[in-house]
């Protein structure tokens, strides 16, 4: 039977993000997915497209306009905030990330965290604050506008070095919790920037990934603070962890987050077991391998596997790799709209 | 507006369905304000493109395509400027991913080596040399080793084992290689004899480019171990 589709691409991702009924599950990837020759086509590269607001939309955009995805995520990063907190950056060229240098902190104790003045207005801020807006007054209401503002322990690796950071934690979990309270204020102030700019929801990154951190970790350290979160900024958010994380799914679904953004090493249909009803999850098509390295046959194979298992939202993993084949991108799409057409 | 700053470039699915799927991507121009040039592949020909919009990239197009043409035995596809294809009729596809970078990133200015295929070996003090040979009616490469070293026989099974890698050859014998079209490919086989003598460092060099640009735990130093 063929599709029809009865749903702007934001009420899609909308209702998909609220547990809601949707023509067809929404492609939406709350990270992003900028790619080189995506770069050339709008003539807005990186590092330029990450600190520019205008370059930034426009790449941004093209997520929706050239790959039919529902939703558009102009932070493209996880390192805005942290370079208006002053941490040393690395801009990177076209083709890679930019990335905080981490082994040049900017803190070390829970007294010497502040938000700077002119936090929200430094360049690095408002080009997402702005690019928002600009993709708002451009698409309004047909396309969901994904904000982004890390979370504290994202935040904690940035400022205080990854290992300092994590020692904190054995050495002082007071410490370590004081820090992630104050820190958790550069999410607020950032998020609730972008919700006035227009985002419809938020992308919330907090990697305590179990590649470094057990689950208990994630119950004493961050589990309130989610919750906090989901009180305080009032547009869906989405949580997002890279690495394995089915054993901290239980805590995550508790939270009241709108949706969990989950990594290839997890299982989607272990993922959905634990998680039920109580949160939505999007993802996990794997970045490095299948969208990297192999062809739309086995994207397809990915996107029909969580599809199967009753994951809401379809979306890479993560930020996908720069130089990913578009092809495999549009197969996402593709992939969603066939398996819609023979459920419905 | 924002889809009026995109301009009037071909769109993602209309390039595509042109010209095929995407076979290697060379995100850096560095003769070329830095586009992303890649290659695309239908029915056997190999299509050099560009999304960018950049005032003269036709041209620099062009001239990446004539490069395919002199540094991998391809010939050009007539009546177009940015495609080409190989005499043989099979493409070579791995060749091709080593060939396309090596005419966007190496000086276009760059003399073409001509004469016998030869080259220094590192780990030892031999003069490697691959020469064309008919046998059993289609070419192989034979790799002999001329200069002081322990064990030469051991090298030159190594390039043998880089041109089956690298070039997607088959093996002849311990000491000779040919493509699976059995058709001479000289300048394919001079691009790929450094690359194929030192295939450790090569992986090395793969796996650290395949990551450039990959978002993940590791890379983003939020991992213990790889």
């Amino acid at each position: 039977m063929a599709l029809v589709e009865t749903m702007t691409p934001r009420e899609r991702v909308l209702n998909a993000l609220a547990g809601k009924p949707v023509d067809r599950p929404p492609v939406s990837n709350p990270t992003n997915v900028a790619t080189v020759e995506l770069m050339d086509l709008v003539d807005a590269p990186f590092p330029d497209a990450c600190r520019d607001p205008e370059l930034n939309a426009r790449l941004a955009a093209t997520g929706y306009t050239e790959l039919g995805y529902d939703s558009i995520q102009p932070y493209f990063t996880i390192i805005q905030e942290s370079s208006a907190l002053g941490c040393e950056m690395q801009w990177e060229q076209k083709d890679n990330w930019p990335t905080v240098r981490m082994m040049s902190p900017i803190w070390k104790e829970p007294e010497d965290i502040h938000i700077p003045d002119g936090f929200l207005d430094h360049p690095d801020n408002q080009t997402v604050i702005q690019s928002i807006k600009i993709l708002k007054g451009q698409f309004d209401d047909e396309v969901a506008i994904i904000g982004k503002t890390m979370g504290p322990w994202t935040l904690g690796y940035h400022v205080f070095g990854v290992e300092p950071f994590l020692l904190m934690s054995i050495d002082d979990p007071d410490k370590m919790l004081r820090c992630l309270h104050l820190m958790k204020e550069i999410s607020v102030l950032f998020g609730q920037a972008q919700i006035d700019a227009g985002a419809d929801a938020l992308t919330f990154p907090d990697h305590a990934t179990g590649d470094l951190v057990s689950s208990d970790y994630y119950r004493r350290f961050l589990q309130e603070i989610h919750v906090e979160m989901v009180e305080r900024l009032k547009v869906p958010l989405i949580l997002h962890i890279c690495g394995n994380t089915l054993d901290r799914m239980d805590y995550i679904a508790q939270t009241g987050m709108a949706a969990f953004h989950f990594d290839s090493k997890n299982d989607p249909a272990e993922a959905m077991r634990i998680v039920g009803d109580r949160i939505r999850l999007v993802g996990n098509i794997n970045n490095p391998e299948t969208l990297y390295a192999k062809t739309p046959v086995e994207v397809r194979a990915e996107v029909n596997r969580a599809l199967d298992a009753g994951v809401q939202l379809i979306a890479p993993e993560c930020a996908i790799p720069l130089r990913t084949k578009l092809e495999n991108l549009l197969e996402i799409p593709a992939a969603v709209k066939d398996w819609a057409e023979e459920h419905s | 507006m924002i889809r009026a700053t995109v301009s009037k470039r071909p769109g993602v699915l209309d390039v595509i369905r042109k010209y095929g799927r995407c076979l290697e991507l060379v995100s850096i121009d560095p003769h070329f304000h830095d586009i992303t040039v890649g290659i695309y592949l239908s029915d056997g020909v190999v299509t050099v493109w560009t999304f960018s919009g950049r005032v003269g990239v036709e041209d620099r197009i062009q001239q990446i395509r004539d490069l395919l043409v002199v540094r991998g035995d391809m010939v050009a596809v007539d009546g177009t400027r940015n495609q080409a294809r190989f005499e043989c009729g099979i493409v070579h596809e791995r060749p091709l991913s080593f060939l396309i970078a090596n005419c966007v990133e190496k000086s276009p200015d760059l003399e073409q080596a001509t004469g016998p295929i030869t080259v220094r070996d590192f780990r030892t003090k031999l003069t490697l040399t691959a020469t064309p040979r008919a046998r059993d009616g289609r070419w192989a490469y034979e790799v002999t080793g001329v200069g002081e070293a322990s064990k030469p026989e051991m090298r030159i099974r190594a390039v043998v084992g880089g041109f089956m890698r690298y070039g997607e050859m088959e093996r002849v014998s311990p000491s000779e290689a040919a493509f699976t079209c059995g058709a001479r490919h000289d300048e394919l086989v001079r691009l790929l004899i450094p690359t194929a003598r030192n295939v450790s460092s090569v992986e090395d060099a793969l796996e650290a480019d395949a990551l450039r640009g990959q978002m993940t735990t590791q890379t983003l130093g939020f991992a213990s171990s790889p």
